[in-house]
Order: C-alpha cells, then structure tokens, then sequence
C-alpha cells in the first residue's frame, strides 16, 4: 500500500466529502471555524460537526478581491470567494473567533454577502468567540466565560434549551478529541525518526482530512495509517531534514516544493500541525470538563496572536530541533500576516544563536511564485551542510 | 556634566538626554517649522498649525527637561492615552506620534528608519507606526526604560512591540484589550489598566499618585468638551476649520493628552472657529465640496491638506483621529469608578473603537456622520497595515451610495511611508474625483 494513493489522505484535496454528506443526511450539523482555538469538543458533544475552513486547490481570489483589499491575507480571501460561489453552502453554522485581523472579519462578511447572497435561503447562525492576546489568570477568567456563553447559544440554537451539552457527552467528546491528537502524535513520532516514516506532505494530507470528518471515524483511520505506518521500510534518504514553521498552510504545493528540492520536512510548527496535537484536556484531575476544555484551549502551544508568548514557542522549536535532528528550518508567511510575519523575524535571530540554518520566505496561499520559491528553497538546501 | 540631587544620585543630564535623541530632534523640527510658520505665513494664516506647533514645542521643552533630570522614559501605544500615565513623574513617548511625526516634519521623511528595520526583518507589510521607532530603537537612539500598550488595535501592534522585549530588552506591560465594546468588557478593561499601571510602577520604581492621573484626565474631560462644541461648529457650511486643522489635533490629542497646552490648543481653535462662523468664512475661500475622511490623513506629508483647501475648495470635516468622543470620565468618585472610565474612554479611542467592534456600527456611524455633516463624499485611505480594516472600504461605499447616494473614492496607500502611494498620486487620485463632483 503507498500512502500517497490513501483515501483518507484524498480528502485532503476535497472541501465537502463522502462523511460530511452522510453526518447531514442523519440530520447532523457541520459548523465551520477558520481556526485551532475554537473549542471542537464543545461542539462535537452537541453533535455538530466542526469543520475547519480550507482553500486548498482554489486558485482564485477574484470575487473575494470585491469585499478585501489586496493587503489582506490570500488564503482568507480565497475562502471568501470559494464561499460567495457557494462551496461552502453546506455549512449549517459558522464560529469565529478573533484569531487575526483577516480572518475575524469573516463574521460580518459570511452575513453580509455570504448568507445574504439572493439565492441562498438557509439560515445559517454565526457564534463569535472573543480571545484574550495575553495568557494571565483574568485572560482566563474571561476565556473560560467566553466558552460558557458559546456553551449556552450553542444549545439554545442547535437545541432550543439549556444544558443539552452535558458533563456526560462532553467528557466523551474529550476523550474523543483526546485520542485523536495522540494518534497524530504517534504518527509525528514516526515521522521525526532517523529513518522517517513518512513525509511533510503526507503529514499535512492526514492533518487535513482529519480536520474534514468526525474525529471518531477519524481516529480509526489515524489508527490504520499508524499501523501501517509503523511497520513500512521508511523513507532511507540522503535528504535535509526541515521544520517548517510559520502561517496557516493547506495547499501542498508549497510542501512539495521544499521536499522536491532535496529536502524532507520531519517536524513543523503549524496549526495543521504540531500546534494541533501538542497538548491534550486534562480530564483527571479536574471535575469540570468545559473549564478543563477551555484551559487546555488557552494555554495550549500558542500561535503568535499570544502576545506574550513567544518564548514558549522559541523553546518548542529548540527542543524539536534537538528531537527531530532537524539540519534547518524553514519560516514562511503568507504575505500580509503580521503575526507570523514578526514571529518569524524574531526567530530568524534568535535561531541564528544556535548556528542552525535558517530562511524566511513569504508566499501566498496559492500556487504563484513557484521558480522564485524554488530557487530559494534549493539554494538553502544546499547551503546546509 | 553631572549634577548632584542631594541624595548622592548623580545626575548626567547629557546621557539622559541622549536616551530621546528622536524626541531632541522632533523638538528641533518642531521649532524650525514654528519658527517658518511665524515668519512667512500671515498672521492669520493656518492657525491650527501655528497653535499646534506653538503648544506641542511647549510639552516637548518639558518632557525633554524631565530627561535630563532623569525621569524615567516611558513608551507608549497610541491607545493608552497619555493622560493615563501622568500618575507617574516620566517621560511619556508616544511610539506611533513620534515616528509619525517626525517623519511629517523632515524633509526627507524617516524612511531610513523604515528600511533598517526592514532589512533586519520587519516585515514591508506591518505599520509603519511602529516601525519608524523600532528602526531609531536599533540604532539605539531611544532607550526606553519601560513601554506599555494595549493589545489592540491590530495584529500590527500585537505583533510589533515584542521586539521590545525580546530584541531591545526593554519590559513589556501589555494591557489586554478585549473583544466587543460592552459592560463586561468595560470591567475587564478597567482591571487591566490598573494592573498594568500597577505593574509599571513596580518597573519603574514609582507608586502611582492617583490625584495627579485625576488632573491629568480631568484635563481631558475639559477637551472633550471643547472638542464637541467645535464639532458642532464644523457641520456648518463652510466648514469654519481648515484641514490643516486634522492631522495638528491628531498630533496634540496624541503627545500632548493631559497637559493644559492640549486644552489650550481646543479652546484657541473653538474660538477662531467661532469668529469664521459668525462671518461664513473658509480657508480656501470657497468650500466647493464637504469630504470625510473616516480613516487616515496621508501623514507623509500633510501639505496635502492645504492643497486641498485651496486647490479643490475641498473640506475636511474630519478623519479617524478626530472625531473621537467618549463619556467624561468621573474623576470625583473611587479609583474603581475612575479605571472604569478610563476603559471605556480607551475603547472609544480611534480605531479600538472600530476594531473592538463588528462593522455594523461602524457603517451606522458613517452614514449617521454623512447626514449630520452634510457631506458630498468620503475619501477612503486604506493604509497596508490596517488589516483589521481591510475588508470594510467597498462595504462602506456600497452602503454610503445605496443609501444615500454619496460616493467614495478608496485609496491605498502607506499612511506613513510615501513610496507606496505619493503625495502626486494623491493629488490626481482626488483631481479627477473631485471632477465627478462637481
């Protein structure tokens, strides 16, 4: 069996898929969300599906363009426009939070000229989730009442009464969600071996589809790959071994481009990726499931719209550098993102401390720019020693 | 040189002095252009910008005193205003209003500034807010002995100002500003404040004196008063303020918040206002078209603004920075009450008022303002790093010509940085606009 032929994998390239068709046809919901902060579980345990917002394999941003200047971020506004030519109809309700200036906006655009486009007649409920920008006690606090609320609209929307999402399928929904990121840790740890497992791409084919289906199916397909996996030759190559690190990544262009160039990408930090999986809810030693939810959500492994965070994140890279035996580390952006574009700055000189080989590159979502990418990406590669 | 302050701290006001160098020079362009303004202008000319610059000079005379006496300088954002921080006997420096500042006085602009920081990484998409003093910062021309900001109004900003921390060195205190102007955010907000301020005087070694922060604020209060009836005045026709009038209140409302020449600069424009009302008179001798701006002046240059008062008869009713008002804030009950104030006023600060918000409101105001100032148009300045506007210019202008038939013209641009879009492309951008007009 080669993993690249996986239909699990195959997903990856699709928007709608075969699971999402029958969850609705059994009368489920699917709730799309652009981002790793918004509490899945919560969502889960009321039976609504959480669907993470893609724009893999569209080229376009034209329709989009209409409603974003050009200075906003290519990938939320080619799922603008995916979205105003109505490939994400499917949608029974959408959650946004406020994880970047592109993206949070997507509230009033999804109503205004989504939803309210002449033949589009579902109603489809939007939930906004507030974050803090630092990680201190009262930006808890006010996360984890944030979460209670989003608790509460979610079951009088989806429900019609109060205290539908209960303890009971909430912890079930955790543990669900629990099992999943270790299964994608387990298949990380294949894939950070001497002789990996497998690749960047196919890791983010199996990040992808896992975020597209119900994490219980999910799980079993994570299970079968990891037995597979686990017991496949390995990819034995002469190639660099990369972490990538930086903005939102769903299109595999880019990740062929740098395992094209002689190069094979071990680690990451990516919210398809590691930043996913790290950290889990800790059901032991707490007899709240929806504040154990929402700590592990706060301060899980952040991304850089945690303000004070950075040195948590420069210390996660350091120690995969060493678990990985990472040979270089490749920073990109989408053009435009701040966040991860002043992360990325920060990083470049701080890793430069420890004598490793680094480049930062910007990109857009799509596929352009493909020979000065290239170009770039071969010629570090082969600067590593 | 060194002086002794009788408590065996010796003092080397040159060395303190020496960690504001861009404050000395933005005193410096201050003056030469106060100084051009008193000699070739006649006396009746441009009043805003020969009150301005006449009361900015005096605060920066002050603060630049309070260096070399060896006040702690303390950085801030834009959005924790400045009277916030006259509990504390410091250096107030507003990032955002020096760099932006400096770069409108020189010649030349600080676009070096801009492109060291570029090539140290900076990305060419972030503010240029912050960029210009991250750039002197390298250069180590500014040594801040703390900085302290919110967490709005974009990513630019949350992204930016940890390179104070983690490249300069210099503590951080950041005051989480929250999601959505409303009760419980309010309270948050109010908590954050004290706490930030809290700990910056920990960093600075300085207890807050809270009577002074109540000066300080009460100050405001006063502004905000005159500010209103002045706005009053500006929704007659002709507008009786010249444009000029814009980007000099942007900068006293900015650098000097909490000081009496702020008040002083209100109360001396509300009475020319007064005086050009009683006569019909515009600065540009005819008000041909009314135009709000409902984001960013080109700070570049703002020769722009002349030009178009007397080019095009064209009136700025207002932009971003000036049409901000908030509730006074009770500065007569407890310290709770008094932070509860001051939250809410930070979250009707330009742009956290918008980016704390849904656009829904945003649009009402417009349309409301559109009504209420009689304007013909509005000139959209869409600058790159205000991401957390980018998708609102073509919705306002759909809802500004469907409901009430005013056109909008959208312009992209660097409010700080005149190589994106200069001030020639302004000019015709607005020209052939202009035309549709008239």
């Amino acid at each position: 069996m080669n993993l690249g032929n996986d239909p699990f994998l195959k997903l990856s390239n699709t928007i709608i898929n075969p699971y999402i068709t029958k969850w609705q046809a059994e009368g489920n919901k699917v709730l799309g969300h652009y981002c790793t902060y918004i509490p899945e579980e919560l969502l889960f345990a009321a039976k609504l599906l959480p669907y993470r917002i893609r724009s893999t394999g569209h080229e376009d941003t034209d329709l989009g363009d209409t409603y974003m200047v050009r200075f906003t971020c290519s990938f939320v506004r080619a799922t603008l426009d995916m979205a105003l030519r109505g490939m994400y109809d499917f949608l029974d309700g959408l959650v946004i939070c406020n994880s970047c200036d592109h993206s949070r906006r997507m509230f009033e655009l999804f109503d205004m000229k989504v939803f309210n486009r002449e033949d589009f007649k579902k109603e489809v409920p939007r939930f906004y989730l507030a974050m803090p920008h630092i990680l201190t006690e009262e930006g808890f606090n006010w996360y984890y009442e944030e979460i209670k609320e989003l608790k509460n609209e979610l079951d009088q929307t989806y429900s019609g009464s109060s205290n539908q999402i209960s303890d009971e399928s909430l912890i079930n929904s955790i543990k669900i969600y629990n099992k999943n990121r270790d299964m994608l840790k387990k298949i990380h740890e294949l894939r950070i071996q001497n002789v990996p497992k497998l690749n960047g791409t196919e890791a983010l084919q199996i990040s992808m589809s896992n975020s597209s289906i119900p994490k219980n199916l999910a799980n079993k397909e994570l299970k079968r790959i990891y037995e597979f996996l686990k017991e496949s030759e390995g990819i034995k190559t002469e190639s660099k071994r990369i972490m990538l690190v930086g903005s939102e990544l769903d299109n595999l262009f880019f990740t062929k481009i740098i395992e094209n160039s002689g190069a094979i990408i071990v680690s990451d930090f990516l919210c398809f990726g590691t930043r996913y999986f790290t950290d889990n809810v800790d059901l032991e030693n707490s007899k709240n499931p929806l504040k154990s939810l929402s700590k592990r959500l706060y301060y899980r492994l952040s991304c850089p719209r945690m303000m004070d965070d950075h040195d948590r994140r420069l210390n996660f890279i350091k120690e995969e550098i060493r678990k990985a035996k990472i040979d270089g580390i490749i920073l990109q952006r989408i053009n435009n993102c701040d966040l991860h574009g002043c992360d990325n700055m920060l990083f470049v000189h701080e890793l430069k401390e420890l004598n490793i080989p680094v480049i930062n590159i910007d990109r857009e979502h799509f596929q352009s720019d493909t020979t000065r990418l290239q170009t770039r990406i071969e010629a570090f590669v082969e600067m590593i020693k | 040189m060194n002086i002794n302050l009788g408590d065996n701290n010796m003092v080397n006001p040159v060395e303190n002095e020496n960690k504001i160098i861009p404050y000395k020079m933005l005193l410096q362009a201050v003056s030469s252009t106060q100084e051009l303004v008193e000699r070739i202008l006649p006396e009746s000319g441009i009043p805003s910008l020969r009150i301005g610059l006449k009361d900015i000079k005096k605060v920066l005379e002050k603060y630049i005193e309070k260096a070399r006496e060896g006040a702690p300088v303390i950085g801030y954002h834009f959005a924790f205003p400045a009277d916030y921080l006259s509990c504390f006997d410091c250096v107030p420096i507003c990032l955002e209003g020096t760099g932006y500042f400096l770069g409108t006085l020189l010649l030349n602009g600080i676009e070096n500034y801009y492109d060291s920081m570029g090539n140290w990484g900076h990305p060419f998409h972030t503010c240029t807010a912050q960029k210009g003093v991250m750039g002197m910062s390298l250069d180590d021309l500014f040594r801040f002995d703390a900085i302290i900001t919110p967490t709005a109004p974009c990513d630019s900003t949350c992204a930016s100002y940890p390179f104070f921390r983690h490249h300069i060195g210099v503590p951080l205190i950041i005051a989480d500003l929250p999601f959505l102007r409303e009760e419980k955010s309010y309270k948050y907000y109010a908590e954050q404040i004290k706490i930030s301020l809290n700990k910056l005087g920990k960093t600075i070694g300085q207890e807050p004196q809270y009577e002074r922060l109540r000066k300080g604020i009460a100050i405001e209060n006063q502004v905000l008063h005159t500010k209103l009836e002045l706005f009053d005045l500006i929704k007659s026709e002709p507008s009786p303020i010249e444009n000029m009038f814009n980007p000099v209140s942007a900068a006293t409302s900015i650098i000097t918040s909490g000081t009496q020449e702020n008040l002083h600069f209100y109360e001396e424009m509300l009475n020319i206002a007064k005086k050009r009302y009683k006569n019909g008179f515009h600065h540009g001798r005819e008000e041909r078209i009314r135009s709000i701006w409902p984001y960013m002046l080109t700070f570049f240059d703002i020769s722009l603004c002349e030009w178009l008062d007397r080019e095009l008869g064209m009136s700025i009713l207002f932009d971003i920075f000036n049409y901000n008002f908030f509730d006074p804030i009770d500065t007569s009950s407890d310290l709770e009450t008094l932070f509860y104030g001051m939250a809410k006023k930070g979250m009707s600060w330009p742009m956290i008022k918008q980016s704390t918000d849904f656009y829904y409101p945003f649009i009402d105001d417009c349309l409301k303002m559109a009504k209420e100032f009689k304007a013909d148009c509005f000139i959209y300045t869409q600058s790159l790093a205000c991401k957390q506007f980018g998708s609102i210019p073509k919705i306002l202008r759909e809802a500004l010509m469907d409901e009430l038939g005013i056109p909008t013209l959208i312009i992209e641009f660097d409010v700080g940085d005149a190589r994106m879009t200069s001030l020639k492309m302004f000019k015709e951008k607005i020209s052939l606009f202009a035309q549709t007009l008239l």
